[in-house]
């Protein structure tokens, strides 16, 4: 609405008595007749066109705080004689009364109702788009002006007083002129979006700003995939296997052993699925509490697509049909000796089969081989961990003894094979509850899971040549 | 409220006598702008007002009652006005936005204060009670699901009164709720609140230059935009929702990204030191916010608006991002004043 009253000038301009020859100005011809007149805020129409000099005079910012531009109603009423009106009006009025040239046809109704003791003469163009942002703002929020107008009265104040100052000093026409030079520069600069730009590009030089609503970051992720592309080819050199069974939509869980102290094997099993599979689903998988609670590593897995492991987490996302990764060892998987590896621990409390029971998930098992040897793991941790506050500290041939430098994983073969879906759709809701088949459900799954280790491993020749 | 004319044709179907809204804390951010927006709503007749001070937005609808919470008689008084305005539609909003150190005065006013309330609602009941109440409740907790539901346990942090007092507040709604089945009871737990206009401690932490982090921890934050949280208070007073309902805008946004998006640099804190820091900071009041707010810089704390959507038919129109970029653009605009007004001081 803003926008026509600023529209109309150009057609003041060019036909001011009252023969517009456009469309738009046609439609507003009749509507300005028809409306009695309103008291806008006074406009002489001696005034000067809207010019780009600025008028010299000192007190000139006093005037342009001074308006009060909030589409209050309870602000706007005594400026008006009518019913108040809506608020949108208001806004209209606050936005484009100031910068309103004196148009032929109205500006005699005006000069005659106008009583405000404003002073329009020092509308200027620069004021319109710090206006405009106000008043969106306004409009944002209908009355909720008083929070700012505190702030806004304190600047006001201030631009009072320093209005008045070089008045007060009188040193000389010359140097308030110098004063009035520098001001209006400093007027420009704010004036201008260049700042707003400015400080807008700034804030957002990271681009980082939009994340998914379990925080995966894909800015960031893209950022870190060289690192993750270069370990899945080069360092891990992974080979995937039946990844065709993971349905190409549609909910499902991948149920992964958990190895490797640093837990790499989420990541890669993502790097898999993007690469491999044909759709590329993107993978979300599930992190251990503690993971997600260690300082760094928690804030830079989240944002890479770790979540972390709980029933409501994953249930809300396979809910929105995506493809959930889970280690149902959690711990106690990643934390075994060296002398233990590939020897699958208790899968949890079967909680992941009561999800998929309940959300009728298909479980495809997944058996990732190679990832033991990244970080053999030799001795227990137990005092140390529990001073630091986390479940173990990987104590491997390398580390702690050769520092920072001891946690470069070992480039050990990888090779991740998928099994065969489970579908989950043949029992009832009920069965969730069903410990007894729930547990028989974990075992087969578990079993699966072992067979497919056991047998990648006896085709293994070598560890890191596969 | 661009919806208000569809609802007035709604409401145009059946005649129907004009709403009594009374609300408390009529002069804070919330109720002064409801009273604003219910100024210009059709449906509703009269506006009760009670606060210690007149709030600016009051029209001609709005008939002010000077009244004080934490004063012992309060409820047969607040009781007298419901009566004799044939209040129908009650909004109890009389909470603090910010802590304070004041926790005496604050605990009677918000438990205490809400005991009053409702026991002058059940010498003179009235048909609908929506209260305002916060997501920070639940608390910030390690073993917090990403998406809290209204069915989670509100835990608040320990040793905070400004969160217990607020739990207590919640506990004797649910009870009056319980045994005044006549009492539509309706309440909102909105997630911290940002725009434009509103002033709270999250405002002023991210007013500052440097904002305090912990290192190495980037929760997931969630706001509420200034006009999300008045639209669904609305809504709650329009249409007939019992129950509790979490109130947030859209999405969620790494801590890290929201001060970046308000213009602001990270200070990052060892969590080792800052949490004694906070605590002699808040002791010597000089901060903002107690010390165990740090564990909403830690863990996260993110509530789950589906339910509102579903049942009280609420949608948030702004995301959490939008909510702090607006917050952000009228932050650096009145920067932009006070810069120039200092700059020639």
């Amino acid at each position: 609405m803003a926008r026509r009253v600023l529209g109309d000038d150009p057609f003041a301009d060019g036909a001011p008595d009252g023969a517009p020859t456009d469309d738009k100005a046609k439609a507003d011809a009749p509507k300005k007749r028809s409306v009695p007149p309103k008291p806008r805020k006074s406009v002489p129409p001696t005034a000067p066109r809207k010019s780009k000099a600025p008028p010299p005079t000192a007190d000139e910012p006093v005037a342009r705080v001074a308006p009060p531009p909030a589409p209050l109603p309870v602000i706007e009423a005594p400026t008006s004689s009518e019913a108040p009106s809506p608020v949108d009006e208001a806004v209209e009025e606050s936005v484009g009364a100031a910068d309103l040239p004196p148009e032929a046809p109205a500006s005699d109704e005006r000069a005659v109702l106008t009583d405000a003791p404003r002073a329009a003469d020092r509308e200027e163009s620069l004021e319109d788009t710090i206006r405009a942002l106000e008043a969106r703002l306004d409009k944002l929020l209908e009355g909720s002006r008083e929070q700012a107008q505190p702030i806004l009265d304190r600047v006001s104040d201030k631009l009072r007083a320093v209005a008045s100052a070089p008045a007060a000093r009188g040193d000389g026409a010359a140097e308030a002129r110098d004063e009035g030079a520098q001001y209006d520069v400093a007027k420009d600069l704010f004036g201008s979006q260049y700042y707003l730009r400015q400080w807008g590009r700034v804030a957002m030089r990271d681009r980082s700003e939009e994340v998914d609503e379990f925080g995966f970051d894909p800015s960031y992720e893209a950022r870190w995939r060289p690192l993750f592309d270069f370990l899945y080819e080069r360092w891990w050199r992974v080979d995937v296997e039946g990844i065709e069974n993971v349905p190409a939509e549609g909910r499902v869980a991948l149920v992964a052993n958990h190895s490797g102290a640093v837990p790499y094997d989420g990541i890669m099993l993502a790097a898999a699925m993007r690469r491999e599979h044909p759709t590329a689903r993107p993978l979300r998988w599930l992190a251990e509490d503690f993971v997600s609670h260690l300082p760094f590593m928690g804030a830079y897995l989240t944002r890479l697509g770790a979540v972390r492991a709980c029933q409501e987490n994953a249930e809300r996302l396979l809910r929105k049909e995506s493809c959930v990764a889970m280690f149902p060892e959690g711990v106690k998987g990643i934390s075994k000796l060296f002398g233990d590896r590939y020897k699958l621990q208790r899968f949890g409390r079967g909680g992941h089969i009561k999800l998929a029971i309940r959300t009728r998930t298909p479980l495809v098992p997944v058996a990732i081989v190679g990832a033991e040897e990244t970080h053999p793991l030799i001795a227990p941790s137990g005092v140390v961990a529990r001073m630091l506050g986390v479940p173990f500290v990987p104590i491997t041939p390398t580390f702690p003894l050769l520092g920072a430098a001891g946690l470069v994983p070992l480039p050990s073969k990888w090779r991740i094979v998928f099994g065969e879906a489970m579908p989950m759709n043949a029992y009832g809701p009920d069965a969730a509850d069903d410990e007894v088949l729930v547990g028989r459900l974990n075992e087969k799954l578990r079993g699966t899971i072992q067979d497919m280790l056991d047998r990648a491993l006896r085709q293994r020749r070598s560890v890191f040549t596969g | 409220m661009t919806d208000g004319r569809n609802d007035t044709m709604r409401v145009a179907r059946g005649p129907r006598a004009k709403r009594t809204v009374a609300l408390t804390g009529a002069d804070a951010f919330l109720g002064r702008n409801l009273i604003g927006l219910l100024e210009d709503d059709d449906r509703v007749g009269r506006i009760v007002a009670f606060d210690v001070k007149n709030p600016p937005s009051a029209g001609r609808k709005t008939r002010f009652y000077k009244v004080d919470l934490t004063q012992p008689s309060v409820d047969a008084r607040i009781a007298e006005v419901l009566a004799a305005e044939d209040v129908d539609t009650f909004l109890h909003l009389a909470f603090l936005s910010s802590p304070t150190h004041a926790s005496a005065w604050a605990h009677e006013l918000e438990s205490v204060g809400t005991m009053h309330v409702l026991n002058a609602c059940r010498e003179r009941p009235v048909r609908k009670f929506v209260m305002w109440s916060q997501t920070i409740l639940y608390g910030a907790a390690p073993s917090n699901p990403n998406f809290l539901s209204e069915s989670h346990p509100l835990k608040g942090q320990s040793e905070s009164r400004f969160l217990n007092d607020k739990i207590e507040a919640e506990q004797v709604v649910a009870r009056f709720a319980r045994q005044m089945p006549g009492t539509v009871v309706t309440v909102l737990r909105v997630a911290p609140i940002l725009g434009p206009t509103v002033d709270n401690y999250l405002t002023h932490y991210l007013g500052r230059r440097l904002v305090p982090t912990l290192m190495g921890f980037d929760p997931l934050m969630q706001f509420t935009h200034e006009v999300d949280a008045l639209a669904a208070f609305k809504l709650a007073v329009m249409r007939d929702a019992p129950g509790v309902f979490n109130i947030a805008s859209e999405g969620v946004l790494p801590l890290a990204t929201v001060i970046k998006l308000a213009g602001r640099m990270t200070l990052p804190i060892a969590h080792p030191l800052a949490y004694p820091l906070a605590r002699a900071l808040w002791a010597a009041q000089l901060s903002e916010a107690p010390w165990m707010f740090l564990d909403y810089l830690r863990w996260v704390c993110v509530a789950d608006t589906e339910l509102a959507q579903r049942e009280l038919k609420w949608r948030p129109a702004f995301t959490t991002r939008e909510a702090v970029l607006d917050h952000g653009g009228a932050q650096s605009l009145r920067d932009a004043h006070l810069m120039r007004a200092s700059s020639h001081l």
